[in-house]
């Protein structure tokens, strides 16, 4: 059996997808307030606010601390000298192979909240898809992009 | 050589311009007719005024494209400038085309006119050209022209200019081993090398056993409901009412005609999209012509070719029939629906014995190895739980819904059929798998051709350990992922073990470690 990629990622990339999470709940935010109007100026019923209200709650339960932990704990990558593996996910676990041969190029960025917190995203493209290692070091992120470069160009395309 | 001044296309590039601008805004057009209904008055005179813009929008760009662009070729190139505002000047080297299609749409054949499409190697933004409007003559010795020249790599400097280009490259070596092979039978070099053609019999039976009914019976079914408002009102409710009142006979009466006339319009779609069929394989280059009505050609390189899908739809599996077709990486048109067909139709009999002439690399004796007996279960489920939701529900809607649930006896049968001619095998080099939606049909995908390979498992699939494969490819206009659902563990670490490129024991040491 093959074993698993052993790689974390950084462990402020849970911190960045928090507070991402906290941004899209905001959103939904939006459901309650827009039936609060609606049951103040049109008389609909108020004991469904509360259950609105907590459906919220229950909600950024979920999206805010759970599931980012669920998805940081999951994730792994590993890269090889001729490939690079990427296992991440908690609903779906997903293994994904990318030989280095069939790399096109590696990319790192970040956002204003991944460069708040000193953190980058490596980004693998092959010619048909696109693979993200989100959440490292920025150094580390910029040392890793350079070794699969460096990799992906000293592959062997005959083998 | 051809004379050296600029020429413009003929003057029906005007008329085929403005329509096809007709034809890029029939969304807004459509959106705006529908949207539009409910405006009272002055709809009439914003309708005028809408439409009359669009049309002198369209005739005027029309014309501009004409008498912007105007084409030359000199020696081996083609010189093209074009745009009224932003001016653009191209210049189409010969050793940069990939290939050149001589189509005659229907417009085009209005006017006895043909359109050129010109392919050129390494992507860039405009990978490929078009002039729409020009004799066929004339477009015959453009092609001429631009193609004869290279086949004879006279010119020292002109090849070592293609050494340069990694594509071209192979083109050229492709040739020499053509000129190898002439030098040894001289009189076989204009003749290809393989030539297939659909027959007559073939062809309607491609059109009569087409799945083109269900889409050209929704669309019939479409106008029929459209033609019900431009009925007078009082005739329509007459009719509803006797709908109403008349049995469930007759208004099978009218889903039985509708799919009738859906299927006759298939039929003949089909037979004027497929007739005249042929395939030539020169080279490595697989010219495809088809077309009764519209006549169209496509030159695709057996090289560029990353996946070859085998397809039997449920009214052609029983007699064996299959169709082939090939994914590209570059090349295919975007009119063909991201992949192109190679063979419209053919015994799976003879299958090995076309694709070893046309694309040896994917003839190979296919073994297939089926999935576990309990991924069944798994892709029942996946059938029967949406089936079950849609029976409830019109169940509480309707009230005859409650039948509605028959119809879980035909998702189960799918499912089953589903688990049933799902598998997957593979040689050395080769992966194929083989899965139903409703068509069965079978992937061919070279190892060297996959660009990413992933391994997915859903928490339902946990229960049973299973796997859903993936395997990415390139085609004409982006990536393409092929699944094969419910592979169990085994298969999954052979398959993981089939693409790695790391050694093997690496693994293995670790863990028997780690066991």
């Amino acid at each position: 059996m093959r074993i698993k990629p052993d790689q974390k990622l950084d462990y402020k990339t849970l911190k960045v997808w928090r507070i991402v999470a906290v941004f899209e709940w905001l959103f939904y935010l939006i459901v309650p307030i827009g039936y609060g109007f609606l049951a103040y100026y049109f008389f609909f019923p108020f004991w469904f606010l509360y259950v609105l209200i907590i459906l919220v709650f229950i909600t950024a339960f979920f999206k805010i601390i759970f599931i980012p932990k669920l998805q940081w704990q999951k994730w792994r990558y590993k890269i090889y000298d001729n490939e690079v593996e990427l296992m991440y996910g908690v609903f779906i676990v997903r293994r994904v192979i990318v030989p280095m041969i069939r790399v096109q190029h590696v990319d790192t960025k970040q956002g204003p909240i991944l460069r708040r917190y000193g953190l980058s995203t490596v980004t693998i493209s092959t010619a048909a898809t696109t693979h993200e290692i989100p959440g490292l070091e920025e150094s580390k992120a910029d040392d890793l992009r350079d070794h699969i470069a460096q990799l992906a160009r000293e592959a062997d395309p005959n083998d | 050589m051809i004379e050296t001044s600029w020429k413009r296309q003929h003057p029906a590039a005007i008329f085929i311009g403005f329509l096809s601008n007709l034809r890029e805004m029939i969304f807004t057009i459509v959106a705006v007719l529908i949207f539009g209904q409910s405006s009272q008055a002055g709809g009439t005179i914003f309708y005028t005024i809408f439409f009359s813009l669009i049309l002198v929008f369209s005739i005027a760009s029309g014309i501009i494209r004409w008498a912007t662009f105007r084409y030359q070729l000199i020696e081996n190139e083609l010189q093209v400038r074009q745009g009224l505002i932003f001016r653009k000047r191209r210049y189409i080297r010969q050793e940069r085309i990939q290939s050149i299609d001589i189509n005659a749409k229907l417009i085009q054949r209005i006017f006895n006119l043909v359109e050129l499409r010109i392919e050129t190697a390494g992507g860039g933004a405009e990978p490929e050209f078009r002039i729409i409007a020009l004799k066929e003559e004339e477009a015959q010795q453009i092609k001429k022209e631009l193609l004869s020249k290279s086949k004879t790599p006279t010119k020292d400097s002109k090849m070592d200019n293609v050494n340069g280009e990694e594509e071209v490259t192979n083109e050229a070596i492709g040739t020499s081993n053509e000129e190898q092979e002439v030098i040894t039978e001289d009189e076989e070099h204009s003749l290809p090398q393989f030539h297939w053609k659909l027959t007559n019999q073939r062809l309607f039976i491609t059109a009569i056993t087409s799945s083109g009914i269900g889409i050209a019976a929704t669309f019939v079914a479409a106008i029929a409901t459209q033609v019900q408002q431009l009925i007078p009102d009082e005739y329509y409710e007459r009719a509803i009412g006797w709908l109403l009142h008349s049995s469930v006979l007759i208004i099978g009466f009218w889903i039985v005609s509708i799919l009738i006339i859906g299927w006759l319009i298939t039929l003949v779609s089909t037979m004027l999209k497929y007739g005249l069929f042929n395939i030539t394989k020169n080279g490595d280059e697989i010219h495809i012509t088809r077309g009764v009505l519209e006549k169209r050609q496509l030159t695709l390189s057996a090289k560029r070719i990353t996946a070859v899908r085998l397809v039997e739809n449920m009214l052609r599996q029983p007699f064996g029939y299959v169709a082939v077709y090939v994914e590209s990486a570059g090349g295919g048109t975007k009119e063909e629906d991201l992949s192109t067909v190679l063979i419209p139709l053919c015994k799976r009999t003879e299958l090995n014995k076309i694709l070893q002439e046309v694309l040896p690399e994917f003839a190979v004796e296919r073994k297939l190895e089926k999935l576990p007996k309990y991924s069944v279960r798994r892709y029942m489920i996946r059938l029967l739980i949406p089936t079950a939701i849609l029976a409830s529900v019109l169940t509480y809607l309707y009230s005859y819904g409650w039948l509605a649930f028959s119809l879980l006896f035909i998702a189960g049968a799918i499912g089953y059929w589903q688990y049933y001619d799902a598998g997957i095998g593979r040689d050395q080099k080769i992966l194929w798998i083989r899965y139903r939606i409703l068509a069965r049909t079978e992937v061919i995908i070279p190892r060297r051709r996959v660009q990413s390979m992933s391994f997915s498992q859903t928490i339902f699939q946990k229960f049973d350990d299973l796997y859903t494969l993936q395997a990415s490819i390139i085609t004409s206009i982006m990536g393409k992922t092929f699944q094969l659902r419910h592979i169990d563990r085994d298969q999954k670490e052979e398959m993981m073990e089939w693409f790695s490129y790391e050694e093997i024991s690496q693994f293995q040491d670790d863990s028997e470690g780690s066991q």
